[in-house]
């Protein structure tokens, strides 16, 4: 195993990171959705993506998942530069997606949500056994409080169908999984529920992108932050070190690059001492 | 009430305060045998078996089946009223809450993640909804709530209801607990801080369970202790007992958050533990460093086993003035399970007198992570008890 990768690494992608973007951008015509976005996520990282409304967070999420083509830019996926067609190829790659709409059906209980498409065979017939077996340990890997596997998504609450959205986007193995507004319209218990699922996936050193427009679920659970605005790229926050309200001022635009102001402003203050 | 009351000195009298006195020891104690309410309460097996029968018939306690021993007996617990009891136990980035019963039988749960420095209305507000949530999952309302037991990481002082002002958490500094909470919810709060409730909730339901003098380590983001004497908490005279992550270690140390120098937390802190591995591992979380450690990380190994070694210096203090017999060792760093209690078991034998060493238990927790909710709701339960008989 010691023949040189045939693509070499791109020289700017750190140790860890599963997945960069560079240079990204989309344009709708005469809309430039999204313009040289640069993004990288490193394995049992959580990246928030948060933005103002027509930011450019769900056609970015979309790019990654294969649901668009970039028109311009590169993605880089374990150290290979790759091009993604389609959300097939996304998913075959690695990248798992969980949409705002879950894209659950109601009718069919959580076993066969969870293998719809992709039924595990004995012979000719389903395993029905085996594949509730692996529910159920999918399931207790998440902590997930679930009643029943057996019962119709329908009869689930909020949080825990965002659970099994979240835990079929596993069983392909993914190394990023990618939530787009996984909190919004739940209460605080179902959040509670979702949040410690978040943490579950970093914990499994999976890399988490998470989208969402809570401030205080983005600072409880994310390690970094990127902000976008009006399709740019307008700095990318270490959780520990940074206040809500910067971010805030990052997203709204009341400073226009907060990262490279708050150099400068480091470097004015410092520059007369030194 | 008073017109009904029988004669001081009758029998009937005495038989009050017999039935009193098996009321009170379930109460304390949650549900017992016959046999371990006759051994808590000094009363012969004979009376209590009538004392029972006939607070059963007044539908006053439930008897359930039960397993003790290997024989079959029958649990005596507290009838429920309908009232339910709250815990509440904030971490350094989360908080717990639960819902419990008359009888402490936790009913429903939930952990939520939080801001690592969050402010107080913000945590409070979250916990309110929370508890909201919860008693409606368990088909009740938040009215129905008689206490709550309220837990937060840092000394609070237990005559005021403040939060201290050395917090770990700066939000949560010198703010009223005890009131704001009683008025988000309307309902009496008991404020303690987190590592005395993981000691009664240990003491009542785990590792502690029968211990007479011991001691509760809760080592987290920062570490504090539950001092437990003559089978209580013992809390000190306003609330601030077992603060061992502020011991002086070193004297020219660097500064700690409470205006001191060279405080234990400020080496075995979580900071300190995330600062120490920055260059060589990147950001970490506190709880990465134990899951990487279990993995066999050798550099987070190495921190957490000299952690370990610092506590133990200071554990040894404790054992020499307190001489318990059991030190459990709870909280998130205490999942690295045998990597952080062999040091610090070998640096409490080092540094103890050899007789207090050589008595002294060092014991894992039980309860694990849920400690403190315990603890929580058992100080809710007394809380609500001491209410009705006032009231």
């Amino acid at each position: 195993m010691t023949l040189p990768s045939a693509t070499p690494a791109p020289p700017d992608v750190g140790a860890g990171t599963v997945l960069a973007l560079q240079g990204i951008s989309k344009r709708f015509g005469a809309v430039q959705a999204l313009k040289n976005i640069e993004l990288d996520v490193r394995a049992g990282e959580v990246l928030a993506l948060v933005g103002d409304n027509g930011a450019g967070k769900s056609t970015l999420v979309k790019t990654i998942a294969g649901v668009y083509t970039a028109d311009d830019g590169t993605m880089v996926f374990d150290g290979r530069a790759v091009r993604v067609g389609s959300p097939a190829e996304a998913q075959q790659l690695g990248i798992a997606t969980v949409f705002q709409d879950l894209a659950l059906c109601d009718n069919l209980d959580v076993v066969a949500n969870l293998y719809l498409g992709r039924e595990l065979r004995k012979g000719r017939v389903l395993d029905e056994v085996e594949m509730e077996r692996q529910s159920w340990e999918l399931l207790r890997q998440l902590s997930a409080k679930i009643p029943s596997v057996r019962i119709p998504v329908a009869s689930l609450s909020g949080g825990q169908r965002q659970t099994v959205a979240i835990a079929r986007s596993l069983l392909g193995r993914p190394k990023v999984v990618m939530l787009d507004e996984p909190t919004a319209a739940l209460g605080v218990a179902q959040t509670a529920e979702v949040l410690n699922l978040v943490e579950r996936l970093r914990e499994r050193g999976l890399a988490v992108i998470l989208i969402s427009h809570n401030m205080a679920d983005v600072m409880a659970v994310a390690d970094r932050v990127a902000v976008l605005r009006l399709g740019r790229n307008n700095g990318v926050f270490v959780v520990s070190e940074t206040r809500t309200q910067d971010i805030i001022a990052a997203i709204t635009g009341a400073t226009d690059n907060a990262v490279s102001e708050r150099a400068a402003r480091r470097s004015r203050e410092e520059g007369p001492a030194s | 009430m008073n017109a009904t009351r029988p004669a001081p000195g009758s029998q009937a009298s005495l038989r009050e305060a017999n039935r009193a006195r098996v009321l009170g020891v379930v109460r304390q104690h949650g549900p017992l045998t016959q046999v371990e309410i006759a051994a808590a309460s000094g009363l012969s097996a004979a009376t209590v078996s009538n004392m029972v029968k006939e607070l059963d018939q007044a539908g006053m306690v439930g008897l359930s089946r039960s397993i003790r021993n290997g024989r079959r007996a029958v649990l005596v617990s507290l009838a429920s009223g309908g009232g339910l009891l709250a815990g509440v136990a904030f971490g350094e980035r989360d908080v717990r809450v639960a819902i419990a019963d008359e009888s402490r039988e936790i009913l429903a749960q939930q952990l939520m993640p939080l801001q690592a420095d969050h402010v107080a209305d913000d945590g409070m507000e979250r916990a309110a909804r929370l508890l909201a949530d919860l008693a409606e999952t368990v088909s009740s309302g938040v009215e129905n709530i008689s206490a709550i037991g309220f837990g937060l990481p840092m000394p609070v002082d237990s005559v005021s209801g403040e939060a201290g002002s050395d917090a770990v958490l700066p939000g949560w500094r010198g703010v009223n607990v005890t009131e704001a909470m009683a008025g988000h919810l309307r309902a009496p709060v008991a404020l303690d801080n987190t590592a005395n409730l993981a000691a009664l909730g240990e003491l009542r339901a785990g590792a502690l369970r029968g211990v007479r003098n011991g001691c509760y380590l809760k080592f987290s983001y920062g570490v504090g202790a539950g001092i437990v004497i003559n089978g209580d908490v013992f809390r000190g005279s306003a609330g601030t007992a077992g603060e061992i992550g502020h011991v002086t270690i070193d004297e020219n140390g660097p500064i700690c958050r409470c205006g001191n120098r060279g405080c234990l937390d400020t080496f075995v802190g979580s900071r300190a533990l995330i600062n120490s591995l920055a260059a060589s591992h990147g950001p970490l979380r506190l709880k990465d460093i134990v899951i990487r450690a279990l993995g066999g990380d050798v550099g987070c190994r190495r921190v957490i086993e000299d952690a370990g070694r610092r506590v133990g210096v200071a554990v040894a203090g404790v054992v020499n003035l307190l001489n318990p017999e059991v030190v459990v060792v709870g909280g998130l760093m205490a999942e690295a399970g045998e990597l952080i209690l062999a040091p610090l078991r070998e640096a409490l034998d080092r540094c103890a007198i050899p007789s207090a060493a050589a008595t002294v238990e060092l014991r894992p927790a039980e309860l694990g992570d849920e400690a403190d909710i315990v603890g929580a709701i058992h100080r809710a339960s007394v809380l609500s008890h001491s209410n009705i008989s006032i009231s």
